[in-house]
Parts: structure tokens; C-alpha cells; sequence
């Protein structure tokens, strides 16, 4: 049976040829946008987390009450293999003024070793933060521009403190960063926490950043720390990150809606292959059938034979992809910034055992559901009528 | 202990329709066939031949009738249901041969045996047995459209044959075929006959098969002739 199905699969070749390809085309297409997506995740999760969330906040309770004993807290969450550094936090927003103009500000306290450890951002001008001056900034790109400063400049940073009255330092512009996000970057100030701290009138931080070795050991640690810290909150980087959520809920949709035409076209193509094929021998299932071939024998032999069109067209589809993948990879193509960047990045495309695996099947299984009521109508001819088609 | 009748056709009627028209195929068609006949069945294009032929074959079904075939009435059994009878009990010879073209001579040979699931060495054996039968186990190998119309035509001979039917129907089997191989074809069928006891009932309009048939059946509008000749 299989045998027979095989020589038939490579009875019209041109036919088959086209089929196959129309479905390697659509697995190529599944697997380089799927590998695209994986990357895109990965790297948009990462970045996030390394550059700016970390893997885990910690916060007091009541949030606004701020964290006093940091450093014991550190030394006992640093003590776990699987954390690889902790960072203090503190974000506060106010005004920022060159004495010409004022612009509202958020702004991000740091501790600057942990930060330039990070590479939070992407110098455009001047140096990182220093970690002894307790009064220089950096500037988001568009910040900077709209303030007409540069490295070396002075600006007020103007906010209200703890206790509600308003506060004001002088702070020197030690360097400019762009992040990519144009809108934060028209907003963005990054100072040391100690200046910060100094600005609010407190000694308390808002928040403990921790950094993992591995992203996949962030829900384990967390249950870790809250059995420790009953008193404290936590949030994980997942809860953090609504706009990478965005990204994968958008790429998800459009790789769902490329599933559904490349499941379309796959179920098209295929049908008609075998519609043909049961149309040309036609008088042939006339004389099996007349010989004492069973109808659920017919139906198998058609039915395998759109199965072996989806087996071939997946495994070509495979290695095609497999095969582009490499090249796009090592040929260093870049794509323009996405929408609210400023930067464009690398095409890179990360070839999972899961998108394979899901491509390969989407052609297997809809290229044999796409024989069945073909299949099924050449099982029911008419033994009479068959022999006698022309 | 076998009935002496293979086949028993009483007051068969059967009509189709060809567009708007219902045509008579057979009427009143009494018929029986003995065990070991070779018969044949002539008659001018449409007189019902290749009708009866279908009903015999068990691939149609008629109006009204009974068919009874190998001591089982058939009548009221579905045509899907008749498909172990076709493989166990008949074998088929088409005008046009019908061998399946994407496997060779031996393959198209075995297929009847591969349905009936016959062990491999035995398969082996009856195969090469009914191949040299019909003087083509050089040809084992070749495909279809390596062969010749009269080597097709044994090859089909020689399918039909393997799976050791008690009846074969053969639809006008040296029409496509010049006349020295059919001539062949014709002693071939008529030696295995002899040889074998395997009842054979053709169709056709070749005055040489008519001759050497040892009962011919003529048709004439849907209906048995009286001219039929006995053995």
C-alpha cells in the first residue's frame, strides 16, 4: 500500500513538484517568522530585564514607606548562586530647568557601578555616571536637545520631598543616553541614588532591583524571598513589562493569521492535487475496485498519498528553512527601527525545536486533512461508473 | 458437494438512464452458467452485453431479478458488500486491459494476492507460476507501457488467474489486440480453461472467439436470442 502510494505521489511529478513546494514555501515561512518572533522575544525580555527592570523588584509595605535596612536585605538575596546582583532604585518625577526654559522630568536613581554594569542605555555624549559625584546626570537624547544641553552643562532638577516641600539641586550633565524609545527619551534623567536621596530628603530606596544568572530561575527565586521576607513585595520582571507582553500578544496574532493562510493555501493546494490525481485514474480505482479492492482500502491509498505530499513538503520545508535561517543569520541584515525607535537592529532568526515542530506539523496534518473528502469521494465511485470514465 | 451451476440469473431487468432517455438494458434476462463453461456473448453494440457482463461480475446491480452465484443469492446485497465475493471468487479481464500502470508486470500480478493477504513465499510462487503461465516472467520487471497490447492483455490474464477464481468475466478481451494476438489471448483463455475447469464467460464480437467458444449466448435488444448455442 505505501509503495503503491509512493510510486503514485511521483506518478505526475510536475503536480507534486508544485504541491510540495507550495507547502515548503509555507513551512519556510512559518519557521523563519516564528525563529524571527523567538528572537525578537528574547531579546526584547532580556533587554528589559537587564537593562531596566531587573528580574524581581522588591518594594516596602505600604509601597510609598521605602526600604531602610538595604543592606542586610542585599547581603541575605546576594548569598543565593542563582542572583547575580542586586541594585537600589529609586524613580521620582519633577521639573528640570537650564534657567531659560523647564521641562517635566522622570527621572531614574541609580547606584552608578550597578548601572554601568547593566549598560542601561547607550551613551550618545559625554561619560556614565561617576561614583562619587553625587550631582551629575545623564540626559535622555531628546531631553537634552529640548534643554539645549550638553556634557559639562548645569540644570536645575526641581521636585517635591517625602515630606511634601519642594526641593531643588543643581545637577552638571555628565553624559547624554538614547534608549531607542523616543518618548522616554524626551523625559528620561538618570542620577545617582545618593543625590536622589539627597534631592527627596530621605535615606530610605523605593525599591531592590535583583538580576538573575538565568531568566527561567525567576518564579523559583521569588518563592524563595517571599518565605524570607513575609513583610515584603514582590514583582517579577512578567508583571513589570506590559509592553513586552504588548509585543508578544501582537507577533502571536500575526503569526496565528500566518498560520491560517498557510493553512489555507497548504489545504487548497493539496486537495487539488489529489482531486486530479482521483480524477485521472478514475477508470484505475474502477478496475482495484472490480478486482475486490475494498473501499476503505481506496480511501487509505489517497489518503496516504496527501499524507506523504505534507511528509515531503514539511521535511524540505525543514531544511530550506534551516538553511535560510543560516544565511540570514551570518549575513548581517539589518531591519529599520520599529515604531517609537530610533534604532534599527539585527534580522536574526532563532530556529526552536517548538516552531519547528509545530511547522512540520501544520504540513503534515493539513495536507492529510485535505485528502480526506477527496479521498472519500474516490472510495464511493461507482465501480460501473468508474470503469466506464474516459 | 458444488451445484453444477455457477451462475443463475432469473428475470433480470435492468435500465439506465443516458440524460433524459431511460434505456432498456436487459428485460427478462433468464440465464445459467455450469461450472467449467467457456461461453460467449455476442450481439450488436448495445444489446446488453457488457450490462450483463457488470451484473455477472457482480460490479452492478439490476432492477429486478435474482442472481444467484456460486450457490449465494446476491440479489439484495449491497455492491460494496460484494467485494469479498469479486476478490475470492471472480477474476476480471478489460478490453483495455487495465493494468496499474505505476507497477510492473509482477506487482500488477501480486496485487490481488497482497488484498487476500497471501504470505510472501506463496505470493512469490503463485506469481511466478502464472507469469511464466502466460509466457512473460522475462517481463516481470517491465511496466505497462514497456509492454506490448498483447503482453499487457496476458499480464491481465495472468491477474486474473492468480487469485484461482471460480469465474472470470471478460469484457471483449482481444477487441484492442490484431488478430494474430488475439489469437494468442484466445488459445491462452481457452487452454486454461481446459486445464484448469475455471468457468469463463466473454463478450464479444470476434467471429474467431465465437468459434471456439463451447456455448455462445446471443444478445438482441436487452435480450437472449433463441439462436443460443450449447456445447
Amino acid at each position: 500500500m505505501l509503495n503503491l502510494a509512493v510510486r503514485n505521489v511521483f506518478r505526475n511529478r510536475r503536480r507534486s513538484a508544485i504541491t510540495i513546494a507550495v507547502i515548503v514555501f509555507g513551512a519556510v515561512g512559518l519557521i523563519l517568522f516564528g525563529g524571527y518572533k523567538a528572537t525578537t522575544f528574547r531579546g526584547l525580555r532580556e533587554s528589559t530585564i537587564r537593562g531596566r527592570i531587573g528580574h524581581l523588584q522588591i518594594f516596602p509595605r505600604p509601597a510609598d514607606a521605602g526600604l531602610t535596612d538595604v543592606a542586610s536585605l542585599r547581603r541575605t538575596i546576594e548569598s543565593d548562586s542563582r542572583v547575580q546582583s542586586t541594585a537600589a532604585q529609586i524613580t521620582l518625577m519633577g521639573l528640570i530647568s537650564n534657567g531659560e526654559k523647564s521641562e517635566s522630568f522622570m527621572a531614574t536613581a541609580v547606584e552608578p557601578e550597578k548601572d554601568r554594569a547593566m549598560k542601561a542605555q547607550k551613551l550618545i555624549a559625554g561619560t556614565d555616571l561617576p561614583s562619587t559625584e553625587l550631582d551629575a546626570v545623564l540626559l535622555g537624547a531628546g531631553l537634552a536637545k529640548s534643554m539645549k544641553a550638553k556634557p559639562g552643562d548645569f540644570l536645575t532638577l526641581m521636585t517635591t520631598t517625602k515630606s511634601g516641600s519642594l526641593n531643588a539641586i543643581d545637577v552638571r550633565v555628565a553624559g547624554v543616553f538614547a534608549t531607542g524609545v523616543k518618548e522616554f527619551d524626551e523625559r528620561a534623567v538618570k542620577m545617582p541614588i545618593l543625590g536622589a536621596q539627597q534631592l527627596l530628603q530621605t535615606t530610605s530606596v523605593e525599591k531592590l532591583l535583583v538580576l538573575l544568572g538565568n531568566t527561567d530561575d525567576t518564579d523559583a527565586v521569588r518563592r524563595d524571598i517571599e518565605r524570607r521576607f513575609p513583610q515584603l513585595d514582590l514583582k517579577s520582571w512578567s508583571q513589570l513589562a506590559p509592553f513586552y507582553h504588548q509585543v508578544v500578544l501582537l507577533f502571536n496574532g500575526i503569526f496565528g493569521f500566518l498560520g491560517l493562510i498557510v493553512f489555507a493555501v497548504v489545504i487548497f493546494s493539496v486537495a487539488n492535487t489529489v482531486v486530479m490525481s482521483i480524477f485521472e485514474r478514475t477508470r484505475e480505482i474502477g478496475t482495484l475496485m472490480a478486482i475486490g479492492t475494498s473501499r476503505a482500502r481506496i480511501w487509505r491509498m489517497f489518503f496516504l498519498e496527501g499524507m506523504l505530499i505534507g511528509l515531503i513538503g514539511g521535511l524540505a520545508g525543514l531544511a530550506v528553512a534551516a538553511l535560510l535561517a543560516a544565511l540570514i543569520n551570518n549575513g548581517n541584515v539589518m531591519l529599520p527601527p520599529p515604531p517609537g525607535y530610533t534604532v534599527g537592529y539585527h534580522l536574526k532568526i532563532l530556529l526552536q525545536p517548538q516552531i519547528l515542530i509545530t511547522s512540520f506539523l501544520i504540513s503534515l496534518v493539513t495536507a492529510t486533512l485535505s485528502s480526506i473528502l477527496p479521498a472519500l469521494r474516490a472510495s464511493r465511485m461507482k465501480v460501473v461508473d468508474a470503469l466506464g470514465h474516459i | 458437494m458444488h451445484d453444477a451451476t455457477i451462475l443463475r440469473l432469473t428475470s433480470i431487468d435492468k435500465s439506465y438512464s443516458l440524460g433524459r432517455v431511460l434505456v432498456r438494458a436487459l428485460s427478462r434476462v433468464d440465464l445459467e452458467i455450469a461450472r467449467g463453461e467457456f461461453t460467449a456473448l455476442t450481439g450488436p453494440s448495445g444489446s446488453g452485453k457488457t450490462t450483463l457482463l457488470n451484473l455477472i461480475g457482480c460490479i452492478d446491480k439490476p432492477d429486478s431479478g435474482a442472481i444467484e452465484l456460486d450457490g449465494r443469492d446476491i440479489t439484495a446485497v449491497p455492491l460494496h458488500r460484494l467485494v469479498h465475493l469479486r476478490r475470492d471468487l471472480l477474476g476480471y479481464i478489460f478490453q483495455t486491459f487495465n493494468l496499474v500502470p505505476v507497477l510492473t508486470a509482477w506487482e500488477n500480478v501480486e496485487y490481488p494476492l497482497q488484498l487476500r493477504n497471501v504470505p510472501r513465499r506463496e505470493r512469490r510462487e503463485r506469481v511466478g507460476r502464472w507469469l511464466e503461465e502466460v509466457g512473460l516472467l522475462a517481463q516481470a520487471k517491465q511496466r505497462p507501457d514497456q509492454l506490448s497490447g498483447g503482453q499487457r492483455q496476458r499480464v491481465a490474464i495472468a491477474r486474473a488467474m492468480v487469485g484461482e477464481p471460480q469465474l472470470v468475466v471478460a469484457d471483449e478481451p482481444t477487441a484492442n489486440l490484431d488478430s494474430d494476438t488475439a489469437a494468442h489471448i484466445l488459445e491462452l483463455l481457452a487452454d486454461i480453461n481446459t486445464r484448469t475447469g475455471c468457468t469463463f464467460v466473454f463478450s464479444t464480437h470476434d467471429p474467431a472467439l465465437v468459434a471456439r467458444a463451447r456455448r455462445v449466448i446471443a444478445m438482441h435488444d436487452g435480450r437472449i436470442a433463441p439462436l443460443a448455442r450449447a456445447a
